[in-house]
């Protein structure tokens, strides 16, 4: 009973994700005459027109997301672990001061910095380039995985640190050799939710990479939505494409994201 | 501390252990969100327009106008309804849809992964997939007429809809998230205590009421925090399914309407204002409710 209940309520739930799915195999007509038929017999020309574009469009968008993504998960990983690693291990004002202010950043909109940002942006001549996104990204997100690092850092044991120090290794190397590959699971934590996060992020690159400059995926599709006012099957496979790659990334790592969700619900 | 080989005096040691380790992260930060908020605050005190001249010192004006703009007033009623429907929402259903699959199967994990895909959609994929379901002749509307309703509401053209619409669009990709949260927070309920309670003659309403949903208080907290933040600032959504329409400023959010101001209208002095009290705004609700719900959360 519990079973046929809830196959039930989790059907209904799905329609909207097995519609985007099955309109990608389906031509013009049959998409908008009947939404949820399956697709008998499937076609690949929507799949075949949004790779085959004139401008690129998906190809370039793929390319941007994918730079945009990896470079700034990458610095993120890097910058954050190491400023919780000093946050966890230090003390006074100054530390808590600091900390307060890095999480107040947890809860900030975008939309209260972004004007701002366009003139750093644009003073430093990063605004509608890639790398001034990934900087953006940085600087946003710094929160986040400061966040995580520092909870976990005060899990591991300082004598650790003490030990090495005596046997003669300097910070930057007790560091990177003895706590960092000790706090996997915060990385992968940090690496899997800003991964998403950045990949799916629509207003940042509408703003800062600009109309004119480039797409990422999100605003790729954007884009698209105007121009495909009739070719919705062209439309999803775009999106179908532009969401395999963090859909498998998802199923893949399902557990890590679980687990890195529900750390804080339980309290131990 | 740790005895350091180093020779340099304990100040320039500890500075240098800052600049290290933690002054790039800050640097960052403190160029891309600190700064800006303070060059906001600061845009909120004048007339700044960056294609109109002259930029002065006005003062709270900016504020005093917002008070009484009928447009922010709407777009604050619009925001506190899609709040409100994007907190209660999802943590109801996901509370209720985490109490039918907690059971230790793949059956039921299977279906978890299904309520969570949405959590991981980009909301662009989302907005366009919905702005289908929903479109006047789109399916939602076929079954409704195959079913007999002859003519079915037009659920983002009408004004009356196009709200609530969006917050059922809102609440389910958000819905998976507490159906996780819930679901974890349920698996940590000690099993002992629910037997000890049936001994004792309590039934399945009591021994919910009684000990589930009192130790289910810090997944409640980290739900009606995380929908609220993010329900507040609602922005994608809006300006992919309905650009704040239909009609004027049905659908529009704060959020919405700071773009539109600085961006689109260039009022950059205007729209940090309206940008700054949202933000205020969230942090007194996020603060509130975090004191409030923190205040339930019992010790085992």
């Amino acid at each position: 009973m519990r079973k046929l209940f809830a196959l039930l309520v989790a059907a209904v739930f799905a329609v909207p994700l097995y519609v985007a799915v099955v309109n990608v195999f389906k031509d013009g007509p049959q998409i908008s005459k009947s939404p949820a038929s399956l697709p008998i017999p499937p076609t690949l020309d929507n799949i075949r027109s949004a790779l085959g574009r004139s401008d690129r469009l998906f190809w370039v968008s793929l390319t941007n997301s994918v730079i945009v993504t990896s470079l700034s998960i990458a610095v993120l990983t890097v910058l954050s672990a190491m400023l919780g690693h000093y946050l966890a291990r230090t003390r006074g004002r100054w530390t808590r001061a600091l900390t307060l202010l890095l999480l107040s950043g947890l809860m900030i909109p975008p939309q209260v910095i972004l004007m701002p940002v366009t003139q750093v942006l644009r003073a430093v001549g990063l605004m509608t380039t890639v790398p001034g996104l990934v900087l953006f990204n940085v600087g946003y997100y710094v929160p986040f995985g400061v966040f995580v690092f520092t909870g976990f850092v005060r899990a591991i044991p300082v004598e650790l640190e003490e030990s090495a120090a005596l046997d003669g290794a300097g910070r930057g190397q007790t560091f990177w050799r003895i706590v960092f590959p000790l706090m996997r699971p915060a990385t992968a934590s940090v690496l899997i939710f800003l991964g998403v996060w950045i990949w799916n992020d629509f207003i940042d690159p509408l703003i800062i990479l600009g109309p004119s400059q480039g797409t990422t995926v999100t605003t790729g599709i954007y884009r698209s939505i105007g121009q495909y006012q009739v070719d919705f099957g062209a439309m999803f496979a775009m999106m179908f494409l532009a969401t395999l790659p963090v859909l498998i990334f998802f199923l893949l790592l399902q557990r890590h994201f679980v687990k890195g969700l529900t750390g804080g619900a339980t309290k131990g | 501390m740790s005895a350091s080989v180093s020779r340099r005096p304990v100040f320039g040691r500890r500075a240098w252990h800052f600049l290290s380790f933690g002054g790039p992260g800050t640097a960052v930060y403190v160029c891309f969100v600190l700064a800006p908020i303070l060059i906001s605050l600061g845009y909120s005190l004048t007339n700044y327009n960056p294609f109109r001249g002259e930029t002065h010192f006005v003062g709270l004006d900016n504020y005093r106008v917002l008070l009484t703009d009928e447009e922010f007033l709407t777009s604050l009623k619009v925001t506190s309804i899609l709040t409100a429907i994007v907190v209660i929402v999802p943590n109801v259903a996901g509370l209720a849809i985490a109490v039918l699959l907690d059971r230790q199967s793949w059956f039921f994990s299977s279906l978890r992964t299904v309520f969570f895909v949405p959590v991981v959609l980009s909301s662009v994929v989302v907005s366009v997939i919905w702005t289908r379901l929903l479109d006047n002749d789109g399916l939602i509307n076929q079954t409704l007429r195959a079913l007999g309703v002859d003519e079915p509401p037009g659920w983002l053209s009408d004004p009356d809809y196009a709200l609530y619409s969006l917050g059922a669009i809102l609440s389910w990709q958000m819905l998976g998230f507490c159906v996780v949260i819930y679901l974890a927070g349920l698996q940590h309920v000690p099993q002992e205590l629910l037997e000890a309670a049936s001994i004792d003659g309590a039934g399945p309403v009591r021994r919910f009421s009684r000990i589930t949903w009192p130790l289910l208080a810090p997944a409640l907290t980290i739900n009606t925090v995380i929908l609220l933040i993010s329900a507040f600032k609602i922005f994608d959504h809006v300006q992919i399914i309905t650009r704040g329409g239909p009609g004027t400023g049905t659908t529009a959010t704060i959020a919405y309407n700071v773009l539109q101001t600085g961006f689109v209208a260039n009022r950059q002095g205007f729209a940090s204002a309206m940008a700054i009290l949202m933000l205020v705004i969230i942090a007194v609700l996020s603060g509130v409710a975090l004191k409030l719900l923190q205040r339930r959360e019992v010790d085992l």
